[in-house]
């Protein structure tokens, strides 16, 4: 099976809702609406022929003006395939709901995930800090959060290539 | 600690005593990173540093002498670090080893790094670079020595370092 071909199976299940499928370096990437973000990968697993049984990741994007993006990538053993099933939701409430019933190890990258992001999983057992301290706030992977220490002292050189 | 604390020791006990207890530093490497691999590169045969009385085999703080913050500390972290400290016996000493233990070194602007082990704990030697090499830990543990050697122990024993009085508690 080819990443074309998930793809193209993917797609099918979410008749007119796949925004978009791409399919380079040997993964497929779908981007799909956040109500059909859980059926996905509920579909992803437990679907023959598929089998995208083994959970690898779940991060979130802040890409600016146009929502928190949030990326699953899913493995399938059987099949030696790897998918990347990409969301976008809203910057002003940025909600998802869990995928820890489908995948127990979504547990902490969902609390991570949150506690930098600042995107809420509804029906997630244990929504709390992971990896910070109990008395941080804000949400430092956010590009709007402030660094206080650049604050007081500006980077020393250029932030991006060319600037 | 008897006497010791109330009149200045005479010269030559005083000699003998920080000379023995400058060689026997039983150490307590609390690793938090990179440098911690570097640490352990001076323990081992190639640098050893047990010939200048370094014993890095203290079951824990309780019977340590020396404590070498080797690594990057963070603000979740650091609680930990002060209560470990806090457990170590007086006379006990500090050596920041590594930029991120001195100053946050290159996560000077990170949200959640310590910005230098000294804000938690006091220190006594801060050993520079990012690792630094084993020779720069050995040349912080002769400063540590010299250190020690030129002690008063009226003063060491009387007033413990000063930044240890609030205790951390259970969490």
């Amino acid at each position: 099976m080819t990443p074309e071909e998930i793809g193209q199976r993917v797609v099918a299940f979410l008749d007119s809702d796949a925004t978009e499928v791409e399919a380079s370096f040997g993964t497929i990437t779908v981007t799909v609406p956040a109500q059909r973000y859980a059926d996905v990968a509920t579909f992803a697993k437990t679907t023959r022929g598929l089998d995208f049984t083994f959970f690898d990741f779940l991060t979130g994007v802040d890409e600016a003006e146009n929502g928190y993006g949030v990326v699953t990538h899913l493995y399938s053993p059987i099949h030696r395939q790897h998918i990347l099933i990409r969301t976008v939701v809203p910057n002003d409430d940025p909600r998802l709901p869990t995928l820890t019933n489908v995948f127990a190890g979504a547990n902490w990258h969902e609390r991570e995930t949150w506690e930098m992001f600042g995107i809420v999983f509804d029906g997630h057992p244990n929504l709390v800090k992971l990896l910070l301290s109990d008395e941080f706030e804000g949400h430092p992977l956010r590009k709007e959060f402030l660094l206080t220490s650049r604050v007081v002292k500006a980077w020393p050189g250029a932030k991006e290539p060319g600037e | 600690m008897g006497l010791s604390d109330q009149v200045e020791v005479p010269q030559p006990i005083k000699f003998v005593l920080n000379w023995g207890r400058k060689y026997s530093l039983w150490v307590f490497n609390f690793g938090l990173a990179c440098c911690a691999i570097e640490f352990i590169a001076t323990s081992m045969s190639q640098h050893d540093f047990i010939r200048l009385g370094v014993i890095p085999f203290a079951h824990g703080p309780r019977q340590a002498d020396l404590m070498v913050v080797s690594g990057t500390l963070t603000d979740k972290m650091a609680p930990a670090v002060k209560r470990l400290y806090e457990q170590m016996p007086d006379p006990k000493y500090v050596i920041s080893f590594g930029s991120c233990a001195n100053c946050g070194g290159p996560y000077w602007d990170s949200y959640s790094v310590t910005k230098g082990v000294d804000q938690i704990i006091p220190v006594d030697v801060y050993v520079p670079g990012c690792p630094p090499r084993p020779e720069a830990l050995l040349q912080g543990i002769i400063k540590l020595q010299t250190q020690i050697q030129g002690e008063s122990l009226k003063q060491r024993y009387a007033a413990p370092a000063a930044l240890t009085s609030a205790p951390v508690g259970a969490r």
